[in-house]
């Protein structure tokens, strides 16, 4: 893991977002688009992990608009799932982040990514190495 | 179904300190449907194990398989070829299907990935209740179809004791009698005349007591020397 690279798993109908939508935040982002919030699986997140993020964002749409139902509740309890997986391995669960960003609002995706990058600084202040 | 629940990731990475190469296997059987021994759990644990082991400066490579079923020799066959290319297999399977991976293929060091705990039912998803005890000798015929060795905490068989308070249990409150539920079930079928009976003390050879049960069907036997 890097402490420089975010990974943001993302439905691809809550946002549009491009790389260059975040480039003012200092590190290496990568988007991944999920055709639903609740496609994405606590494997994902892991992986995302694995291939060097020092953090991962879930984003999903705003809790009752996502056109599933149910898809960014799921994408919420598999945060959740992966947050307790990383504290089982002594990894900080706040290395995952969920957030409900109303559709297409790429300001409001940018900002919870600026939050998520805020957070892996922090634990990485604290000496927190991932890798 | 057999119920299981992942071992804390801790303990299975203790088993599997000493390798570098190593396979997780699920079983496509009871641990699928119950969410502990799948393909979804398989990826989960390999790729948390292989962070975990980044992270601790000792990559891990990892075969993930899932089988149908790790309780029928013939589908464990693909570990006599996975033996020669990993150190060691974690399964995901009940303790079924380990110890037959055990006793068939010796000389592989396989692990097991998740504790087995009960045979029970799925009333809800992502809930898990036992139902029944396996104890080989099935007495609910009398008692309105629940089991009274699997769900009272004392196996009493002529119950309620005094510890039932307003239709729960003196052991955890939030769980029902049994015996309470078994009385309201006979007498809203017109049954509670089976409730006179008194059961003797229970002989628990049938349940296990005796030594590891087995069951042979001579007709089914291919091979049978009778």
């Amino acid at each position: 893991m890097s402490e420089l690279k975010l990974a943001i798993l993302c439905c691809h109908y809550t946002n549009e977002a491009t790389a260059q939508d975040v480039a003012d935040i200092p590190a290496e982002v990568v988007i991944k688009r999920f055709p639903c919030s609740g496609r994405i699986e606590v494997v994902d997140i892991l992986r995302a992990l694995e291939e060097d993020a020092g953090a991962v964002l879930v984003a999903g749409c705003e809790k009752g608009s996502c056109h599933n139902n149910t898809g960014s509740l799921r994408a919420e309890k598999r945060v959740e799932a992966a947050r307790k997986i990383l504290e089982e391995i002594g990894l900080s669960p706040e290395r995952v982040q969920m957030a409900f960003i109303p559709r297409l609002d790429t300001g409001a995706l940018v900002e919870a990514a600026k939050r998520t990058f805020e957070t892996l600084l922090e634990i990485s202040a604290k000496g927190e190495t991932s890798s | 179904m057999i119920i299981a629940e992942r071992k804390p990731i801790k303990r299975i990475l203790q088993m599997i300190e000493p390798f570098e190469r190593i396979a997780v296997i699920g079983c496509r059987g009871c641990v699928a449907i119950c969410s502990a021994g799948g393909d979804r759990e398989v990826e989960i644990l390999a790729a948390a194990l292989r962070l975990a082991r980044k992270r601790q400066g000792r990559p891990l490579k990892t075969v993930e398989d899932t089988f149908v079923r790790q309780c029928d020799p013939e589908y464990l066959t693909p570990l006599g070829e996975l033996k020669e290319k990993v150190e060691a297999v974690v399964s995901l399977a009940c303790g079924v299907g380990v110890n037959l991976a055990a006793d068939l293929y010796p000389d592989l060091k396989i692990y097991p990935g998740v504790d087995t705990s009960f045979y029970g039912a799925n009333p809800a998803l992502g809930e898990w209740e036992e139902k029944c005890r396996g104890c080989g000798d099935c007495i609910i015929d009398f008692t309105g179809g629940l089991c009274p060795i699997a769900r009272c905490a004392k196996n009493l068989l002529n119950g309620p004791c005094g510890g039932s308070q307003n239709g729960k249990c003196e052991i955890r409150p939030e769980v029902p009698c049994v015996w309470h539920q078994i009385y309201e079930r006979l007498k809203a079928r017109g049954e509670l005349e089976k409730l006179t009976q008194i059961f003797p003390a229970k002989n628990w050879i049938p349940a296990g007591h005796g030594g590891p049960r087995e069951r042979k069907r001579p007709d089914l036997q291919m091979n049978s020397q009778k």
